[in-house]
């Protein structure tokens, strides 16, 4: 018996894929999910086999969900997304269906889920925003903080420090941890307005309140929120081109 | 202005060329022998101040331009300027060469003569310069209307593609999939509505103004479809005032666009119940359109709607020329924007 949870934020697309699940009887749904808020929380619950997930929600989308998830299960993307546009994602999931989702296809990738993916793990998911599906820059960081969701604004970014496997981004409300790199973080943010002053450090431009040299070749970042971060001679000529020096 | 001279200066030598030729053979066609300074300094005199004419001709015409009898008026100026001219650099010459009394006597005889030229000299150079500005003033207007045509060029591309590549669409159909399922006389339903709308923006004319009430039934085609799709999340609160509002007319593709705005920061900043309020008035010549939307700052614009605010911003500015007609502000989480349109 595999558990399904079905994410959707319109009733009727996820009533559309529990009915056509029927057929399946080794397939059960135990939960539905409106948003990647109470979608988080239901996975974590019930711990399921395979998610029906879609990309546009309300408040996170699809993948900044599947992002905070330390173990994904499969995954079906249903989305009206256009084709070439679900080529950048294909590879993380199992299958996707277009919409409006026909019994025909449906059928295939249930018969695909059964074949293979089910026992396969997924561990490309944490590149997924990296693939560019969105045009454009984001405007925020999603992170998990003590078992819940949270979205930095990214006006609220004090600075990014890289730590090992992860990220700490220290902002108004706190810092938190990520599961990325910051070379990655740096790709998703504007880089109008944010720069990499050193190997370890991003930082947004609207923070820096003055520069003081340091050693031979470094300099020290204050920033209005009263710390303090080490800017590197390639960090120096980065920050001197973006504010035009 | 000296720039604008020297640009468009190529027809003006010429009359100040045959005004100085005239001047120069005034006193060969009366048959007296001039001393050649006395003819030098009449010659650089009359050029020095027709000269100066022109300029103060220009600036007027420019200064001071006027849509009515603009020839007649630019008559009348070279007539005064004429005059004055005449005036001032008889003046002058009498005092300069006051000892040559047979040019003095010249001067005396062809006085009406030299009145004529110079009339004739600067009423061509002003008739230059009212045609010069009537030629760009056409141009400017060209530009705009240019720009008008290109601003609902793009609004009717929005609406193509929203025709043509909408998620829209598919998403409706999915919905219908499943009512067809669920419960198959609420698809029917749904087939309706959907065919309603699909047909009311087919059918739309590619005007640039549309009556207000026209409008609102296009998106209250829409917005049923919107709200089978989102249940009862999405509530819909709308309210007129104002006499003869109905008869308004609006500039076509402004409101749906902000409509379906609001309707994606509503839904997709939100997870619970959606409230979108629309309230339209009619006051001292203007309709106000007010649209509301809950929105959660942290969250997102959806993507690629492309053609947002600030195109219909644009298309306001150059419709009206004003800039002040859309107006947005966040307030406790409510996101409204305001629509003036000039009846």
């Amino acid at each position: 018996m595999y558990k399904v949870i079905v994410i959707d934020d319109e009733p009727l697309a996820r009533s559309l894929i529990v009915k056509l699940l029927q057929a399946y009887p080794n397939f059960e749904v135990v939960d539905e999910c409106p948003d990647g808020f109470e979608a988080f929380k239901s996975i974590q619950k019930h711990n399921p086999d395979l998610l029906f997930l879609d990309i546009q929600m309300p408040r996170i989308n699809g993948f900044e969900l599947l992002e905070m998830l330390d173990k994904p299960p499969a995954v079906i993307f249903t989305t009206a997304f256009d084709e070439y546009a679900l080529k950048a994602f294909e590879i993380h999931a199992v299958d996707y269906l277009l919409k409006p989702v026909t019994r025909e296809r449906f059928d295939k990738a249930i018969q695909k889920c059964q074949h293979q993916a089910l026992n396969k793990n997924i561990d490309a998911v944490s590149n997924l925003i990296e693939d560019q599906v969105y045009e454009g820059y984001q405007h925020r960081i999603v992170v998990k903080d003590r078992g819940n969701i949270r979205i930095i604004p990214a006006e609220e970014i004090y600075y990014i420090e890289a730590n090992d496997d992860y990220v700490k981004i220290v902002s108004k409300e706190g810092s938190f941890l990520k599961k990325n790199t910051l070379t990655n973080i740096e790709k998703i943010l504007d880089p109008n307005l944010f720069v990499r002053v050193h190997r370890s450090y991003l930082m947004p431009i609207s923070q820096l309140q003055s520069i003081e040299p340091y050693e031979k070749n470094s300099h020290i970042a204050l920033l209005h929120c009263g710390m303090k971060i080490s800017v590197s001679q390639a960090g120096m000529t980065r920050l001197k081109s973006l504010l035009r020096l | 202005m000296l720039k604008r001279f020297v640009k468009y200066g190529r027809l003006v030598p010429l009359p100040i060329l045959l005004f100085i030729v005239g001047i120069a053979t005034l006193p060969f066609s009366s048959g007296i022998d001039a001393i050649w300074k006395s003819l030098a300094i009449d010659i650089g005199l009359h050029l020095v101040f027709v000269v100066i004419a022109s300029f103060f001709l220009e600036w007027r015409i420019r200064k001071y331009p006027t849509k009515v009898l603009a020839t007649l008026h630019a008559t009348f100026l070279a007539f005064v300027s004429a005059i004055l001219l005449f005036v001032i650099a008889d003046l002058f010459l009498c005092s300069l060469i006051f000892n040559d009394k047979i040019y003095l006597a010249h001067i005396d005889n062809t006085e009406v003569m030299r009145l004529i030229m110079a009339w004739l000299c600067l009423g061509w150079l002003a008739h230059i310069t009212v045609l010069r500005k009537h030629q760009e003033d056409n141009q400017k207007e060209i530009e705009l209307h240019q720009q008008a045509v290109i601003s609902l060029r793009e609004a009717e591309l929005f609406r193509l593609r929203q025709q043509l590549q909408p998620h829209f669409l598919y998403n409706s159909l999915n919905s219908i999939n499943a009512l067809i399922q669920l419960d198959p006389e609420k698809a029917q339903e749904m087939v309706g509505k959907l065919s309603d709308f699909l047909r009311l923006s087919v059918k739309r004319d590619v005007e640039e103004f549309i009556n207000i009430q026209e409008e609102l039934n296009y998106i209250e085609s829409y917005l049923a479809i919107e709200s089978v799709r989102f249940g009862n999340r999405l509530k819909i609160e709308s309210i007129q005032s104002g006499e003869d509002w109905e008869k308004a007319k609006i500039p076509a593709f402004i409101l749906q666009p902000i409509l379906e705005n609001a309707i994606k920061f509503g839904l997709y900043g939100n997870t619970g119940n959606v409230i979108i309020k629309i309230n339209i008035s009619l006051r001292d010549k203007l309709l106000h359109i007010l649209i509301e939307n809950p929105f959660d700052d942290t969250t997102q614009p959806p993507r690629g709607t492309g053609f947002g605010l600030e195109g219909i911003s644009r298309r306001l500015t150059i419709l009206f020329a004003r800039a002040d007609l859309l107006e947005i502000k966040k307030h406790n989480h409510i996101f409204s924007t305001i629509v003036k349109i000039p009846q």
